[in-house]
């Protein structure tokens, strides 16, 4: 084999990252991260050569509205910046790392710089788009926003995350695919711009924590098996009765806890929540699409990111998806996404099951 | 005073909801005083909302403002904060 020329090649995540995964004390995340570490020259090799010799073209049917400005000159590396709010609320605050930045002393900081770089290499080398508009999109993030503030949103402009209140929920920072859920909200904002209330609102939520776990199974190298499809991670602080905030394979389990209360995301469509809390439970009723997801992605095998995710991605950027869709024709928009890119063959079937166990019509 | 604080949303979903009287407490002039302009100056309808970002639903003696992240004014930010850490918590 010839050796690669390492021009233009922008290492995004760094391998402290994956340092850091494998000393962690979650076994889920740390084994994953060691054996990564230890296939990392081969994994990056061939992610190179993919990159190189193969962006696969959309095929016309789904073609993304921005793959013109992707494919022709459009930043192949990330342009990050993270702030420090220092614990107040102006944001962004101050600048503490910038793009091509050694690591500083703050864990936090790394931590984000770091996830922004996953988020952005999945798009890119994977899905063939520059950041989150197809245009190379400058990623800020700022961290410490506010006194112990358990959340983290994405503004319209820019990611941003607390430290958590240490008794239920710890740094927002930890969870990669938290990271990546929030960068999503940005995808989709210059993508469909699902609307933030009821079902479309569900369905953004949901594509959010669909990017969101791809983003750690594709920095940990895991398979949809070996997955473990849970959101939020490592967020809640030891004393809380819980594993996650949410769990794509079993929606409703990831937490029950006397102060935190029960998961209450439904699977099935047999469940949906009916409130106007919440915007209308988006954060509840994304069970529903996250389980019709890992249900695809499972029944598939392989890397999760490569074809289901592939599916969800076009459907987000084809053009089609309308910013009040609901799940019925989003699912619709799946069928059709996955017929046009792979046939009529496991990939179509595959869908239609996904969503058919969960309760939500494609025919 | 009765002061209620529910706030909804955020990346979790998690409902709070707490509730103080001012009656109980050493700063209750204090306090009175800062809900009167958080009930001055708040939104009569809630504000538009960001991805993740908390909604906050603020009752002062049965009047209610409503903010949203990451706009809330110094003395919303200040006001919800007190409720929610050292308010009766119901669920
Ligand atoms: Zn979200």
């Amino acid at each position: 084999m010839t050796e690669i020329q390492p021009t233009q090649f922008c290492t995004i995540v760094p391998p402290h990252v994956l340092d850091r995964l494998a000393r962690s004390q979650d076994p889920a995340l740390s084994a994953p991260a060691r054996r990564t570490l230890e296939a990392d020259a081969v994994q990056r090799t061939r992610r190179q050569l993919t990159a190189v010799a193969a962006p696969v073209p959309a095929p016309e049917a789904t073609a993304d509205v921005d793959a013109g400005a992707d494919a022709e000159g459009a930043p192949e590396c990330p342009q990050r910046t993270v702030h420090d709010c220092r614990n107040g609320t102006d944001l962004p605050g101050v600048v503490v790392r910038a793009e091509g930045d050694e690591p500083v002393g703050d864990a936090t900081v790394n931590r984000v710089y770091s996830g922004l770089g996953a988020t952005f290499e999945l798009l890119l080398k994977e899905y063939g788009r520059s950041s989150l508009d197809g245009t190379g999109l400058p990623l800020n993030a700022s961290v410490h926003f506010g006194d112990r503030y358990g959340n983290a949103f994405w503004d319209g402009e820019q990611m941003v995350f607390g430290d958590g209140d240490g008794e239920i929920f710890l740094d927002f920072s930890i969870p990669v695919d938290v990271i990546a859920h929030e960068l999503a909200h940005g995808l989709t904002q210059h993508t469909a711009n699902l609307s933030y209330y009821g079902q479309p609102g569900a369905l953004n939520e949901s594509v959010s924590d669909v990017m969101g776990s791809l983003v750690k199974q594709y920095t940990l190298g895991q398979s949809a098996d070996e997955a473990d499809w849970l959101i939020g991670a490592g967020l809640l602080a030891p004393r809380v009765t819980g594993v996650a905030l949410r769990s794509m394979k079993a929606p409703g389990t990831a937490y029950d806890d006397d102060v935190l209360g029960r998961d209450p995301q439904p699977a099935t469509m047999q469940d949906y929540v009916r409130t106007g809390r919440d915007n209308g439970g988006v954060h509840i009723n994304s069970g529903i699409p996250n389980h019709a997801f890992y249900l695809f992605a499972t029944r598939l095998g392989g890397k999760a990111w490569e074809r289901a995710g592939q599916v969800w991605f076009d459907v987000l950027t084809g053009g089609e998806l309308a910013v009040d869709a609901d799940f019925a024709r989003f699912a619709r928009l799946t069928v059709s996404a996955a017929a046009a890119r792979y046939g009529e063959g496991a990939e179509h079937e595959a869908v239609v099951k996904a969503w058919a166990q969960v309760g939500v019509e494609t025919a | 005073m009765r002061i209620q604080v529910r706030r909804t949303g955020g990346f979790g979903g998690i409902e709070r909801f707490a509730e103080l009287d001012t009656a109980d407490r050493a700063d209750a002039d204090e306090l009175q005083e800062l809900a009167r302009q958080v009930l001055a100056k708040g939104h009569r309808t809630p504000p538009v909302g960001v991805p993740d970002g908390f909604s906050y639903q603020i009752t002062v003696e049965g009047e209610t403002v409503y903010a949203t992240d990451p706009r809330l004014s110094e003395k919303e930010s200040r006001l919800v904060s007190v409720v929610l850490k050292e308010g009766a918590k119901q669920t």
